[in-house]
C-alpha cells in the first residue's frame, strides 16, 4: 500500500492541571490515506477533539503533546528522540512553529469546527474572512482572492454569493454558516481537512444536506477528511474507515462495513445499540450504562470494563492494546478487547463481573445480532 | 442605510429622557423648604412688597405645573432662564462655560483610552506575569483614589515641588494666541497642552483604571473565542490575531463603558475644575449653588444631563458602526 | 452560583435559612481562598475596628472635635498612652510637621493641623465618619432600591415601564451633580453631612432598583413563585418572602462595591464643602481645609487622601473577591 498521507503513531497529549495530569489522548495510532474519509468516533470527552488539534500542534497551555510521532507527507509534524543526556527532546526534522503556521495550517491541513455560530468573527464580513484565509494560504492578490472566495461560496451552495460576500455572519443561518466554513476549508486547497463535529450543532435536515455536500466535494477535489463525530449514523453515511475512541484510546479500528457488521469491541457494539434506527422502536434502544469516567483517573485494566456488559474479572487487571483481530479488503481490523483469542489473557476462564448486562447486549463476539 | 436609520431612532429614543431630566431638575428646585425668594435674598431684610414683586417677576406665585410649562416653552427657544446672581441669561453663561468642561472631559478620555487599551492588551497577553500584576495594581489604585486628591498630589509634585507645570486655569485655544500674548499658534498649542496635562490626568485616571480592567477581561475572553481558534488553524500570524481578530470584538464593551462612565467623568469634572481653578460648568454650578441661583442651577443640570445623553448616543452609534449586529439586528 | 442554586433547589420555604447559611459559609470560604479578597477583608475589618473604637472612646472624640482650648482638658488616651502627646495648656502649636520631618515631634506622628489639633487622631476619627456615611447611605439606596426594583420587576407592565423610565432619567444626571443639587435644595442652602447621606442614599436607589429588578425578573419565572401564586398567597407576601430573599446575593456584592463608591462620593462632597462641616474630622473635609495650605503644609493634603485610598481599596478588593466567589463562571 502507498505511503499514507498522514500517519499518527502512539500520540499522547496531556493536560497538566492543578487537579492532576489529564491523559486526554493516550497513545493513539492511525493513518489517513489520500482521498479517504476517516472517522474518529466516541462520546464527548473521549479525546477526539484534542487528538485532531494535536495534528495541527494547536494544543493550548496547560495541554501539551508529550509523546508519539505525527508524519504528514513525509514531514515530521511532531517527533521526539532521545537526547544525549537520555531525556526526550524534539527531533531536528520536526517542523518549526513558523513552518507549521505558514506551510501546514490552512494550506495543507484545514479545519471545520463544530460551532458555526461561534467560529465566524461577528464583526467582519463573511467574504472578508474567507478572503483573508485565501490570501494567506494561497498567495493570491486581493482581487483574485475575492473572486476565488465568491466562487467557493457558490460551490458550497450559497445563493447570491456576490451579495452574501458582503454580509455579516449573523445574517446567515446555522447551515449557511457551516457552508461558509466548508468553503473556507476547501478554498485553501488543503490535502486534508479535519472536520470536528461539523454537523452536531445543526438541524437533522441541514445535517443531511451538509453531509451530501461534503461527499460531493470530497469526490470532486479528492481531499482526505478526518471526520470527528459521536454519531454512528453519520459515520455510516460518510466514512471509509473508522477509529472508535474511548477515554483517550482507540479501542477499535476498522473499515466502516466491518465495524458495523462484524463489530469486535463491546464499546462499539454499545454505541451501535444506543443509536436510533428505523427498524427498531424506542423501547429497543439500549443506552450505554453509566457515564464515561474522567480521563484524569481512568479505571484499571480495560478502561471500559466498569460499563462493559461483557466484563470479566480479567478485564480489571489486563490493559489491552489494540491488536489485529481480523483482515478485510486489505485493511486490518483492530480491537482492544481481551475477549479475542489473540490477546490470550484467559478471558474465557475468567469470572464474569457483577451488573449483569441486558438482553440485547452481545455474548462474547457479539454485535452480529441484526 | 441601516446606520442612519439607527441614528435617527436613537435620537428619538432620547427625547423622553431629556424631558425627564427637566422634570427631575424642576422638581428638585421646588423641593426646597421655605420660601425660595427669601433663600435667594439670604436673610436680607426686605419688605413683603419686594418679595411679592420678585415672586411675580419669576412667576413663583403661579402653580408648579404652569411654571414648568413656561420653563419648557422657553427652553425650547433656547432660553434657560435668568441668573439672579449675575443678572445675565443662563444660556449665555452656560455656553461660555461649556467649552472648558468639554475640553477637560474629552482630553481625559483621550488620555484614558490611549493608556488603557495597550496596557489592558499587554496584561491580557501576559496573563499572570509581572506586567499583568503591575497593571492590576495600577487599576486597583486608579479606581480607589479620589480624583480630586490625585489632582492635589499632582499639583504638589509638578507645580509646587518641581515647578514644571501650571497648577491652575486652562488655556483655551479658541481664544487665539493674541488674547494670551503668545507668539503664535505653536506656543498656543504648547501652552494649551501644558495647562491641560495635570487636570487631564487627574480626571482620566479613574477612567483609565476602569477601561484597563475591562480591556483585559475582554481581550482574554476574545482570545479564547472560537474565531481565534479558527484563525490560528488557518495559519493567521499571532500578531494579526491580536490586532485584528481578537481586538475588534473586545472593543465593543469598551465603547459601552466609555458612554456610561461619561456620567462619572462629568461629575468628576466639578471636582477637578474646583481643584485646578478651571472656569467650566462645574465651577459655575458650585458658584450658583453657593448663591442659591435657582435658574442657573437648573440650567447647568439640564445642560450636563443633555451632554451625557448626547455622549451615550455617540457611543451607541460608534458601537453600531463596529458591530453590524446592532443595525441589522432583527434580520436572520 | 453558590447561594442562588442552593435556594433555587428549595421550595422557598422554611429550609431556606439553613441553605442560605451553607451558602454564606461557602462564599466566605471562597473569599478567603483568594489572596487579594482576603487582604480586602482584612483592610475592611481594620477600618471597621478603628471606627468602632473611635465611637467608644470619648476622649478621642473630644480631642478631634474640640477647639484648640479643649486640649487643656484632655486626659491621657488609653491606646495612645504617651503623656507627652497631650500638650500642656498654653503650648498648643498649629502646623507642626509629621514626626519624620526635622521639625517634627513624636507626640504628633502626623503633625498637627492649623488649629493645633493632632492630625493622627483626626485621621483615625475620620474612619468613623467615612464608614458610617458609606454604610448608612448605601443602606438607604439598598432598601429603597430593593422595594422599587422588586415592585417593578414583579408587577411588570405599566408600573415597570414608568419606574424604569424614571430610573433611566435619573441615570442621565451625573450622580455627583445630582447629589450636590439635591443636598443643597433639601437642606435649604445649609448643607450638612446628614443631608449628604440622605442625598447619596436616594440618588443610588435607581442603581439598586435596576439590579434588583433584573434579578427579580429571573426569579419570577421560577416554579415556586407560580406555586405560591396558584395557592393564593398575596402578592405582597410573595415579594417579601420569596422574591427578595432569592434575588439577594448579587445585590449584596454590588452593595459592598457601592460602599467604596459612596465613600468616594461623600469625600468629594465634603471636599467641595457640601458634606461634613467643620469641626467634624471627615477626610474629604480635611482635604478641603488643607487645600488652602498646599504651599506651606504639604502633609495636610497627603494623609487624608491616603486614608481614603486605603479604605476604598479595601472595599474594592473585598467586593471583587465576593464577586468572584459568587460568579457562576468561576465555580465549577
Amino acid at each position: 500500500m502507498a505511503e499514507p498521507l498522514l500517519r499518527v503513531e502512539n500520540l499522547k497529549t496531556q493536560f497538566f492541571t492543578d487537579a492532576g495530569t489529564v491523559r486526554a489522548v493516550d497513545g493513539i495510532s492511525f493513518e489517513v490515506h489520500e482521498g479517504e474519509i476517516v472517522g474518529l468516533v466516541g462520546e464527548s470527552g473521549a479525546g477526539k477533539s484534542v487528538a485532531s488539534m494535536s495534528l495541527l500542534r494547536l494544543i493550548e497551555s496547560p495541554g501539551e503533546i508529550v509523546g508519539g510521532e505525527i508524519t504528514y507527507k513525509g514531514e515530521t509534524i511532531f517527533g521526539l528522540e532521545e537526547g544525549p543526556d537520555g531525556d526526550l527532546q524534539r527531533r531536528d526534522d520536526m517542523l518549526s512553529n513558523e513552518e507549521m503556521r505558514t506551510r501546514i495550517r490552512g494550506n495543507e491541513i484545514a479545519v471545520i469546527f463544530q460551532d458555526p455560530m461561534e467560529s465566524l468573527n461577528p464583526v467582519f464580513t463573511v467574504g472578508g474572512q474567507l478572503r483573508e484565509f485565501i490570501e494567506l494560504n494561497r498567495d493570491l492578490a486581493k482581487r483574485e482572492a475575492k473572486r476565488e472566495a465568491i466562487r467557493m461560496l457558490r460551490e458550497v451552495g450559497i445563493p447570491d454569493p456576490e451579495q452574501r460576500y458582503e454580509e455579516y455572519p449573523h445574517q446567515f443561518s446555522g447551515g449557511m454558516r457551516q457552508r461558509v466554513l466548508i468553503a473556507m476549508a476547501l478554498a485553501c486547497e488543503p490535502s486534508l481537512i479535519i472536520a470536528d463535529e461539523p454537523t452536531t450543532a445543526l438541524d437533522v435536515t441541514v445535517e443531511g444536506q451538509i453531509i451530501e455536500l461534503v461527499d460531493d466535494l470530497q469526490e470532486k477535489y479528492g481531499t482526505s477528511f478526518i471526520w470527528v463525530t459521536h454519531d454512528m449514523g453519520v459515520v455510516a453515511e460518510i466514512c471509509d474507515r473508522v477509529n472508535v475512541m474511548y477515554l483517550g484510546e482507540i479501542v477499535e479500528q476498522a473499515p466502516v462495513d466491518d465495524l458495523f457488521h462484524a463489530t469486535k469491541h463491546p464499546y462499539t457494539n454499545a454505541l451501535l445499540n444506543s443509536m436510533p434506527r428505523p427498524d427498531r422502536t424506542v423501547e429497543e434502544l439500549d443506552p450505554i450504562e453509566g457515564v464515561m469516567p474522567e480521563a484524569i483517573s481512568p479505571p484499571s485494566g480495560c478502561r471500559f470494563h466498569p460499563r462493559c456488559p461483557d466484563a470479566r474479572e480479567v478485564c480489571q487487571r489486563v490493559h489491552p492494546e489494540a491488536k489485529v483481530v481480523d483482515q478485510a479488503d486489505g485493511h486490518s481490523h483492530r480491537a482492544a478487547c481481551v475477549k479475542h483469542d489473540v490477546f490470550d489473557a484467559g478471558y474465557d476462564e475468567s469470572v464474569p463481573l457483577e451488573a449483569e448486562p441486558q438482553v440485547t447486549a452481545g455474548t462474547p463476539g457479539g454485535g452480529e445480532d441484526r | 442605510m441601516g446606520l442612519l436609520r439607527y441614528t435617527v431612532a436613537r435620537l428619538i429614543q432620547a427625547i423622553p429622557v431629556l424631558i425627564g431630566i427637566t422634570v427631575i431638575t424642576f422638581i428638585l428646585a421646588n423641593l426646597a423648604p421655605g420660601d425660595p425668594v427669601r433663600l435667594m435674598l439670604q436673610g436680607q431684610q426686605v419688605d413683603q412688597e419686594v418679595i411679592e414683586r420678585v415672586e411675580q417677576q419669576y412667576g413663583l406665585d403661579r402653580p408648579i405645573h404652569e411654571r414648568y410649562v413656561t420653563y419648557m416653552a422657553n427652553l425650547l427657544q433656547g432660553d434657560l432662564g435668568h441668573s439672579i446672581q449675575r443678572d445675565r441669561p443662563v444660556t449665555d453663561l452656560v455656553v461660555q462655560r461649556a467649552g472648558p468642561t468639554l475640553m477637560l472631559v474629552v482630553s481625559a478620555y483621550a488620555f484614558a483610552l490611549i493608556t488603557a487599551i495597550p496596557l489592558g492588551i499587554l496584561a491580557a497577553t501576559r496573563r499572570n506575569e509581572p506586567a499583568d500584576h503591575i497593571s492590576r495594581i495600577v487599576a486597583l489604585l486608579g479606581v480607589s483614589t479620589p480624583s480630586f486628591w490625585i489632582g492635589i498630589m499632582l499639583i504638589l509634585v509638578f507645580a509646587i515641588q518641581l515647578g514644571v507645570l501650571p497648577s491652575s486655569g486652562l488655556v483655551y485655544p479658541w481664544w487665539g494666541p493674541d488674547h494670551y500674548g503668545y507668539s503664535g499658534y505653536p506656543e498656543l498649542l504648547y501652552q494649551t497642552i501644558r495647562h491641560l496635562l495635570l487636570p487631564m490626568v487627574a480626571l482620566g485616571t479613574l477612567q483609565m483604571a476602569t477601561l484597563m480592567r475591562v480591556e483585559r477581561t475582554q481581550m482574554i475572553e476574545s482570545l479564547q473565542g472560537e474565531y481565534v481558534k479558527l484563525a490560528r488553524a488557518y495559519g493567521v500570524p499571532e500578531r494579526t490575531i491580536l490586532r485584528k481578530h481578537a481586538f475588534q470584538v473586545a472593543q465593543l464593551p469598551i465603547i459601552t463603558i466609555v458612554g456610561l462612565n461619561l456620567s462619572t467623568a462629568l461629575g468628576g469634572a466639578v471636582l477637578i475644575e474646583y481643584v485646578f481653578n478651571i472656569n467650566g460648568l462645574g465651577r459655575l454650578l458650585l458658584e450658583a449653588i453657593i448663591g442659591l441661583d435657582y435658574q442657573l442651577i437648573m440650567g447647568i443640570t439640564v445642560v450636563i444631563g443633555t451632554m451625557f445623553v448626547i455622549g451615550v448616543i455617540i457611543t451607541d452609534i460608534s458601537y453600531a458602526y463596529i458591530d453590524p449586529r446592532v443595525t441589522y439586528g432583527d434580520r436572520e | 452560583m453558590a447561594i442562588g442554586e442552593s435556594q433555587l433547589d428549595g421550595d422557598g420555604g422554611p429550609s431556606e435559612d439553613v441553605e442560605a447559611q451553607f451558602g454564606w459559609r461557602y462564599t466566605f470560604g471562597k473569599v478567603m481562598q483568594d489572596t487579594t479578597a482576603r487582604w480586602g477583608l482584612y483592610v475592611v475589618a481594620f477600618v471597621l475596628f478603628v471606627s468602632a473604637y473611635t465611637m467608644v472612646d470619648s476622649n478621642l472624640s473630644r480631642l478631634t472635635f474640640g477647639a484648640v482650648s479643649d486640649f487643656a482638658m484632655a486626659e491621657a488616651l488609653p491606646i495612645f498612652d504617651h503623656p507627652e502627646r497631650i500638650p500642656p495648656p498654653g503650648e498648643i502649636e498649629g502646623n507642626v510637621p509629621p514626626a519624620f520631618h526635622v521639625d517634627g515631634t513624636l507626640s504628633h506622628p502626623l503633625g498637627t493641623d492649623p488649629d493645633g489639633r493632632d492630625y493622627f487622631t483626626r485621621i483615625v476619627y475620620g474612619a468613623q465618619v467615612s464608614v458610617s456615611v458609606g454604610i448608612v447611605s448605601t443602606l438607604i439606596g439598598f432598601v429603597g432600591g430593593t422595594i422599587v426594583g422588586a415592585v417593578s420587576g414583579f408587577y411588570g407592565g405599566r408600573v415597570d415601564d414608568v419606574l424604569m423610565r424614571l430610573v433611566e432619567t435619573v441615570y442621565a444626571i451625573p450622580p455627583l451633580i445630582l447629589i450636590i443639587v439635591f443636598t443643597v435644595f433639601i437642606s435649604g442652602g445649609t448643607p450638612d453631612i446628614t443631608y449628604a447621606i440622605i442625598g447619596v442614599g436616594i440618588t443610588f436607589i435607581p442603581v439598586f432598583a435596576r439590579i434588583i429588578r433584573s434579578e427579580v425578573l429571573s426569579v419570577r419565572e421560577m416554579d415556586y413563585i407560580e406555586a405560591a401564586k396558584a395557592s393564593g398567597v398575596k402578592n405582597r407576601n410573595i415579594i417579601r418572602r420569596h422574591v427578595i430573599p432569592n434575588s439577594f446575593a448579587p445585590v449584596l456584592v454590588y452593595a459592598t462595591l457601592q460602599i467604596g463608591v459612596t465613600i468616594l462620593i461623600v469625600a468629594g462632597l465634603s471636599f467641595l464643602g457640601f458634606g461634613a462641616q467643620p469641626p467634624t474630622p471627615d477626610w474629604g473635609q480635611m482635604l478641603n481645609v488643607s487645600h488652602g495650605y498646599m504651599h506651606s503644609n504639604v502633609w495636610l493634603s497627603i494623609w487624608p487622601g491616603m486614608a481614603i485610598l486605603v479604605t476604598i481599596m479595601g472595599f474594592n478588593l473585598f467586593g471583587d473577591g465576593l464577586q468572584d466567589a459568587l460568579d457562576p463562571r468561576t465555580n465549577d
